[in-house]
């Protein structure tokens, strides 16, 4: 039992980074990224590509990536093992090393919405996740594609049994920051200024802004959070693999939680989350149990989607503003209107 | 099979499947993300009969296209006429297509594995190719092939271009409200499409599995050069899905081929980056496709500016 709240809380914290990125791109600034776990690899390449040659170049490990990252794992352990500082920085440094990959990536990616309609620019940015995707997998000399790297236990310091317990609360603080940035971000005039953008862009453009600046912006910064979840989640499995970053677990599932939520809406997305990740955390470790119970003559996999296929048509169809509605927006300004008509 | 065979061979399965993502984009206005799902459905339907009927998969092609069309059918009244009639947004059908696809590969997948358990072989992975022959020196699939999209867009055509029904499609798909005013029912328009979108579609998914291998997942990796070839052509015009077809096909195949001549074998496995980078120079070139330029225009330029 205690295991599974553990599981749950974890996955919480890599789906709240990821949903909350979304919404900042899709519930506030009206962009349709159809790429988001473009962004989520990034942060899977930053940790197997980047931080693990950083690493072989330090200790001077020769060899290709796969050899030399597995060499390089029990050589930092015992590093980190001994001294925990030495963990911490490595992970702050995954991190940095993350945000800034995930930065530059969004903010090139998002180049084609320059020309294209909302229509062509989603099945573009998906098809540029998508072959990203399928590179990563193949080429075995970025991460090691199909057999994937193994990277350095961050946590090596702590105790094996209770090594769970603590990425789950490094997580849910990392999440809870992202939480942070991104409600202050929404809640300033620029947030605000999204908002505009996704109701008309004309309107923003005549207000002298320019919509393609704020759409980089946007998109880095989007991007930039969302890389987060994808390197803590490789620390946390200790081993990058191209196929764990699937368009349906880190884009479509992520819409999913943003619309069963509520776009726009910061605290809805996080409940979104939150009832969605208890859902599929169930059915994954109960799956063999769902199977003999019902009789499947198939995996419980299948199910898992169809099911969630099925939920995400329904709240589009019968609850487009989801769980909670976006609020209107009360500026300090706009209190004190209010204030005087009331009184 | 030759390179060259095997490039029109893949060039006219592309045809097939992005002339039906054009045909409901132009009457619903949405890029349907399950178009390689609907070809993955084909390839199921003509495996189940080869396996419990030992019927040959080319004579499978009028069952597909029955049951391809009803799906395509299904999806558009059961899914995405009543998110039309709640005036969602074009974002909002986009995501419901997405949801569809992840539907549709549970559905393809728990039958696969049930498929495995009734006949005791697998049915997560399979290929059509021992059961190609030749004909007059080519392969039949090229033969089979050509035949089926000669048939598909003469059908097409002739039902467009020579008939009251045909005047009535093109009619709604120029202008919906305009045809609506003059006593057309736009709502046969999209039925038409939906089924035509499902059976071409289902029946490219029949002869797919001659050239590659299907697994329940093989629409995720399709759909990519499907909306390439849909885009490359332009989203808005039929014509443009059978140019953007043999442009995006050709150059995943032959060009990829002889890009390996130079570069190495390992480029082999990055046609579909070649489809990428062909689909992103078009769209910077020509946002609206090769069939949305006014090409006339841009002659006129050139022709005065000399």
């Amino acid at each position: 039992m205690e295991e599974v709240i553990v599981t749950i809380a974890l996955w919480f914290g890599f789906y709240t980074i990821v949903s909350l990125s979304l919404n900042l791109e899709y519930g506030f600034a009206g962009i349709p990224n159809f790429g988001r776990a473009l962004a989520v690899l990034m942060g899977g390449v930053a940790v197997g590509g980047i931080f693990n040659r950083i690493l072989i170049y330090a200790f001077g490990v020769s060899g290709d990536i796969i050899t030399a990252s597995a060499q390089i794992r029990s050589m930092t352990n015992d590093l980190i093992a001994s001294n925990p500082v030495y963990g911490v920085g490595l992970l702050l440094l995954c991190l940095a090393l993350a945000a800034i990959l995930g930065a530059v990536t969004g903010a090139l990616f998002i180049l084609p919405s320059a020309k294209l309609s909302e229509d062509y620019l989603a099945i573009t940015l998906l098809a540029i996740s998508e072959v990203a995707f399928m590179v990563c997998n193949y080429n075995t000399a970025i991460i090691g594609g199909y057999y994937g790297v193994s990277t350095p236990d961050v946590l090596a310091f702590v105790p094996g049994e209770e090594r769970m317990v603590a990425f789950t609360v490094v997580t849910l603080l990392i999440a809870f920051l992202v939480y942070v940035i991104v409600r202050r971000l929404t809640n300033s005039p620029f947030g605000r200024l999204l908002r505009a953008m996704r109701e008309n862009e004309s309107v923003v453009e005549a207000t002298g802004k320019s919509v393609m600046v704020l759409r980089i912006k946007t998109a880095a910064i989007g991007s930039a959070l969302a890389s987060l979840a994808g390197a803590l989640y490789s620390l946390y499995s200790v081993n990058v693999i191209a196929t764990s970053f699937s368009r349906v677990e880190w884009t479509f599932y992520p819409f999913l939680m943003l619309l069963l939520g509520g776009a726009g809406n910061n605290r809805g997305v996080v409940v979104g989350t939150f009832t969605f990740v208890i859902v599929k955390i169930l059915l994954t470790i109960y799956k063999h149990e769902i199977r003999t119970f019902l009789h499947l003559p198939f995996e419980a996999v299948w199910l898992e989607y169809i099911l969630f296929g099925l939920l995400m048509y329904f709240v589009l169809l019968y609850r487009p503003e989801g769980l909670i509605k976006e609020r209107p927006i009360f500026t300090a300004p706009i209190k004190k209107v209010v204030a005087k008509i009331r009184a | 099979m030759s390179v060259i065979e095997g490039a029109i061979v893949y060039s006219n399965l592309l045809v097939l499947l992005s002339v039906g993502l054009t045909l409901t984009y132009i009457t619903t206005a949405v890029p349907n993300f399950a178009q390689g799902s609907f070809a993955v459905f084909g390839s199921y339907i003509s495996l189940t009969l080869l396996r419990l009927y030992n019927l040959h998969p080319y004579y499978s092609l009028p069952f597909t296209f029955v049951l391809g069309g009803l799906l395509g059918l299904t999806v558009y009244l059961l899914m995405l006429r009543p998110l039309i009639k709640r005036e969602a947004s074009v974002v909002i059908l986009m995501i419901s297509t997405l949801a569809l696809d992840l539907i549709l590969l549970g559905i393809i997948g728990s039958y696969s594995d049930s498929l495995a358990q009734f006949t005791h072989k697998s049915a997560s992975r399979f290929i059509f190719t021992p059961y190609d022959f030749n004909l007059a020196g080519l392969s039949a699939i090229l033969l089979v092939s050509s035949l089926v999209i000669f048939l598909s867009l003469f059908g097409l055509f002739l039902l467009l271009y020579k008939t009251r029904f045909g005047v009535a499609l093109r009619a709604s798909m120029e202008n919906p409200d305009l045809a609506e005013v003059m006593g057309v029912n736009v709502e046969y328009t999209r039925l038409f499409s939906w089924f035509l979108s499902g059976a071409l579609a289902a029946m490219a998914g029949t002869l797919l599995p001659f050239r590659q291998e299907i697994v329940p997942s093989t629409g995720a990796i399709i759909i990519v050069s499907i909306f390439a070839a849909s885009i490359v052509g332009g989203l808005a015009n039929i014509n443009g899905a059978l140019l953007g077809g043999y442009i995006i096909g050709f150059s995943e195949s032959f060009l990829t081929y002889n890009l390996s001549a130079i570069l190495g074998t390992g480029i082999l496995l990055y046609s579909k980056v070649i489809s990428l980078v062909v689909l992103v120079i078009v769209l910077i070139l020509a946002p609206r496709g090769i069939t949305g330029v006014n090409w006339r225009r841009v002659l006129w330029k050139k022709s005065s500016s000399q």
